[in-house]
């Protein structure tokens, strides 16, 4: 039932926290998502970064990012936890799989379309380094004759 | 000092027609791109933590810039609406600055 998903969750610690308290807060996320029978994937810190706004007389703050795989539960869990923990100043969890998948697709449509059309005007199905780069797809019949006179020598 | 950045903007959304074609970058003109940045990069996904990605869609007063300015075809100024709010969020990018 608990399907598996992919999310990144950002949160702002205060300026004033402590390398410790990141690790702690970390740590401490990590138990929720395996109590969850979750995976954690990967953690990056930003370190202190300036914010573009104020927030609660904070002007700058620790940025830590974590991607996670778990069930919607686990993220609920994890959201109330950071809701209640005061170094947070700002968190965000975004549910990131189906996005990845869509610019997944949408990348490999592309290689397969060029594969095509390549095989098609008699050239390897890979571009060559050598080869111009930034031809269009909305441009291709333009290019059509550029290249295939490339082709031709 | 703002009044006359406005000013700056308007001029150049008048020769904004033709849409395709005229695609050749010309130098590096101030915002007469008219070709989707998304498409013509390539850029499958907006992340929106990548502030310097984002950043040339947000003039000083921090508002999104629009379609017709930026050139964005609607399907990536959709993707950027999204990606500009999750960084405003997270106080990556201003939701207002005077």
């Amino acid at each position: 039932m608990s399907t598996n998903r992919q999310y990144e969750l950002v949160y702002v610690l205060t300026p004033e926290s402590t390398d410790e308290q990141i690790a702690e807060l970390h740590t401490q996320i990590e138990q929720i998502v395996q109590r969850f029978n979750g995976t954690f994937d990967k953690t990056e810190n930003w370190g202190r970064r300036k914010l573009a706004y104020e927030i609660g007389h904070h002007r700058e703050g620790n940025y830590v990012v974590e991607t996670i795989t778990g069930s919607g539960e686990l993220m609920k869990e994890i959201d109330r936890r950071l809701r209640v923990t005061d170094t947070i100043i700002r968190h965000l969890t975004v549910r990131v799989d189906d996005e990845l998948r869509v610019a997944e697709r949408l990348r490999s449509e592309r290689k397969a379309t060029q594969a095509r059309r390549r095989t098609a005007r008699g050239l390897p199905p890979e571009p060559l380094p050598s080869e111009r780069r930034g031809d269009r797809d909305d441009m291709d019949s333009d290019d059509m004759g550029l290249e295939g006179v490339e082709g031709m020598r | 000092m703002s009044g006359e950045r406005g000013g700056g903007r308007g001029r150049n959304k008048k020769d904004d027609k033709d849409k395709k074609g005229g695609d050749r970058p010309r130098g590096g003109f101030f915002r007469r791109r008219r070709v989707c940045k998304f498409c013509a990069e390539k850029i499958d996904y907006i992340n929106y933590k990548d502030v310097r990605l984002l950043s040339p869609f947000i003039p000083e007063r921090g508002k999104i810039q629009p379609r017709r300015i930026s050139g964005t075809c609607a399907k990536h100024q959709r993707a950027l609406q999204t990606a500009i709010s999750r960084a405003r969020q997270l106080a990556l990018i201003p939701y207002v600055t005077d």
